[in-house]
C-alpha cells in the first residue's frame, strides 16, 4: 500500500505518470471525486443498456434484432463491472448506488433523459449519442490514473468501437433509403443533435481537480469543439441538416461554428427534470424489482454450481 | 498468387471487440481453399459463440482483406456449424495478449482462475453474464479488479 503525505505530493506523484491502486491510500478528495466520476459512468451505462433493451423486440429483422440483444448485454455487462469498480472504493456500496438511481437521487448521462420515439431516432442514438459517449470515454481512458477504471476502461473502449460500426451502418441503410426514411433521420437528428452536443458538458472549470488528476485528460469545450468538426461535415456528406441557423464555417477560425450554447436542459436533466427522466427512472426501477428472484437465485450459490460445471467435475 | 498470402490476408483481421488481436489468433480459423484456376477463395471459420453479433462483421472484413490479394477476384466466407470453438483453439499470443492487454483470462482445467493483473490464484466467479456472450465476470480480492473470463 503506497501513501502521500499530503496533496502535492500525490499530485507530484500524478504528475510524474503515477497510477493509483484500489489498495493505496489515496487522498479523500481524489476517492471521492473518482468515486463520483465512476457511479455517474456507471448508471449512464445501466440506463443506456435499459434504453437498447426497449429497441429489441421492435427493431426490424433478426439481424438487427441480435445487434441490439448484443449492445444491451454490452452495456449491462460494462455498468456490472464498472459498479464493481466503484462499490470497492468504499464510499457507498453497490446497492445502495443502485437504490439512489432508481430514487432519482443520482446523476446519470443527459442524453438517457429523452425518449426515442422512432425507429430513426435510436439510430440517431447510435449513431451521434453513442459517438459522443465513445469520445469522451476515451478521452478518460487516455489518462486515467486509477488503474481499475483504466482496465474496464480498455474494455468498454474496444467494444463501443465496434457499435459506432453498427451505427454508421445502420445510419447508410436510412441515408441511402427512400424520402421518408431519409426525413425520418432528418427529424431524429432535429431531437438528437443538441444532447448529443451537450453531452459533453459546459466549458470545464480550469480548476477541475479531475483534470489535475488526470481522470479527464481534455477539457469538456475541447472534446465537444472536436465533435462538432468530426460530425457537421458528416452529416452533410450525407445531406443531412443540422438544425442550429446559425452553424457556420468560419475560415480565420478553420472551424464549424454553432449557436451559443442553452445549458438549461442539460441542467434540467441532471437534477432528473428532462422530458423522459421520470418515465426512464421508474421504468429501470420496476426492472429492479422484476429481477429480485434473480438476485435470490445468486444468493443461493448458483454461480458456484456453475464454476464447477465448467470445470467438468 | 500463394495460398500463403491468402492465409496472411485473413490473418490481417481482427477481432472487432479485440481491435488488435487476429481472429486468426483467437482460433476463429477453420480452413482455406484457393482455387486458382477460378481465382476464388473460400474461407471456414468458426465463431466462438453462435449467435455472436459481430459474425457479419468478421465475415465482411475477411471477404475484403481476400479480395486484396493479387490473383484472387472472388471470396467467400462460410460459418461451420459442425466445428466448435473453444480456447484451446486460441494462440499463446492471443491469450497473453488479452490478458495484458484485456484483462481477460481463461479457466484453467481444474476450474480455478488467475488473475492476470497481480497473478493471484483467489479469483472468484462472480456473474455468468458478462458484457459478451463469449466472457463472464470474475473478481480479484487480492489486487481488487474485475477480471473477465472467456467461456469455452
Amino acid at each position: 500500500m503506497r501513501t502521500w503525505n499530503d496533496l502535492d505530493d500525490f499530485q507530484a506523484f500524478i504528475d510524474d505518470g503515477g497510477m493509483v491502486e484500489a489498495g493505496d491510500d489515496m487522498p479523500d478528495e481524489y476517492r471521492s471525486e473518482v468515486f463520483r466520476f465512476i457511479e455517474f459512468h456507471a448508471n449512464s451505462e445501466l440506463m443506456g443498456g435499459l434504453t437498447e433493451r426497449d429497441w429489441i423486440p421492435k427493431a426490424p429483422g433478426l439481424r438487427l434484432k441480435q445487434i441490439f440483444l448484443a449492445k444491451t448485454q454490452d452495456e449491462i455487462g460494462h455498468a456490472h463491472l464498472l459498479y464493481m469498480v466503484a462499490a470497492d472504493m468504499g464510499v457507498k456500496d453497490r446497492r445502495s448506488m443502485l437504490e439512489d438511481l432508481f430514487a432519482g437521487r443520482s446523476r446519470f448521462h443527459n442524453v438517457f433523459h429523452y425518449q426515442a420515439v422512432t425507429w430513426a431516432d435510436q439510430i440517431a442514438v447510435a449513431f451521434l449519442v453513442d459517438a459522443a459517449a465513445f469520445a469522451s470515454q476515451r478521452a478518460v481512458f487516455a489518462e486515467c490514473t486509477y488503474g481499475p477504471y483504466k482496465r474496464v476502461l480498455k474494455r468498454i473502449v474496444s467494444e463501443e468501437g465496434f457499435h459506432m460500426r453498427h451505427g454508421e451502418e445502420m445510419l447508410l441503410r436510412l441515408a441511402e433509403g427512400t424520402e421518408i426514411q431519409r426525413q425520418m433521420f432528418q427529424e431524429a437528428l432535429d431531437r438528437w443533435w443538441w444532447p448529443a452536443v451537450q453531452l459533453f458538458g459546459p466549458d470545464s472549470d480550469p480548476n477541475d481537480p479531475l483534470l489535475a488528476w488526470k481522470i479527464k485528460s481534455q477539457p469538456n469545450e475541447q472534446l465537444r469543439h472536436a465533435y462538432i468538426q468530426k460530425y457537421v461535415p458528416l452529416l452533410h456528406s450525407y445531406d443531412f441538416e443540422i438544425p442550429d441557423p446559425n452553424l457556420r464555417y468560419d475560415d480565420d477560425a478553420e472551424a464549424w461554428l454553432t449557436s451559443d450554447i442553452d445549458w438549461e436542459p442539460l441542467k434540467a436533466t441532471m437534477r432528473n427534470g428532462g422530458p423522459d427522466s421520470r418515465r426512464r427512472i421508474e421504468n429501470a426501477a420496476a426492472n429492479w424489482t422484476d429481477t429480485a428472484w434473480v438476485r435470490e437465485a445468486m444468493d443461493h450459490g448458483v454461480m458456484d454450481q456453475n464454476a464447477t460445471a465448467a470445470a467438468g467435475t | 498468387m500463394s495460398p500463403s498470402a491468402v492465409h496472411d490476408a485473413v490473418a490481417s483481421v481482427n477481432d472487432p471487440e479485440y481491435p488488435d488481436v487476429s481472429i486468426v489468433d483467437l482460433g476463429l480459423l477453420v480452413s482455406i481453399d484457393v482455387d486458382e484456376a477460378n481465382r476464388s477463395a473460400t474461407v471456414d471459420l468458426v465463431p466462438t459463440f453462435t449467435g455472436c453479433p459481430a459474425l457479419a462483421m468478421i465475415a465482411g472484413d475477411v471477404e475484403a482483406a481476400v479480395l486484396t490479394v493479387e490473383g484472387i477476384d472472388s471470396a467467400s466466407v462460410s460459418w461451420r456449424r459442425d466445428v466448435v470453438w473453444d480456447t484451446d483453439r486460441m494462440s499463446f499470443a492471443a491469450k497473453r495478449r488479452l490478458a495484458t492487454d484485456y484483462t481477460v483470462t481463461l479457466r484453467r482445467k481444474d476450474g480455478t482462475l488467475r488473475c492476470p493483473v497481480c497473478g493471484s490464484d483467489a479469483v472468484t466467479d462472480q456473474s455468468m453474464a458478462g458484457p459478451s456472450r463469449c466472457r463472464s465476470v470474475a473478481w480479484c480480492p487480492s489486487c481488487r479488479n474485475p477480471v473477465e473470463v472467456m467461456r469455452a
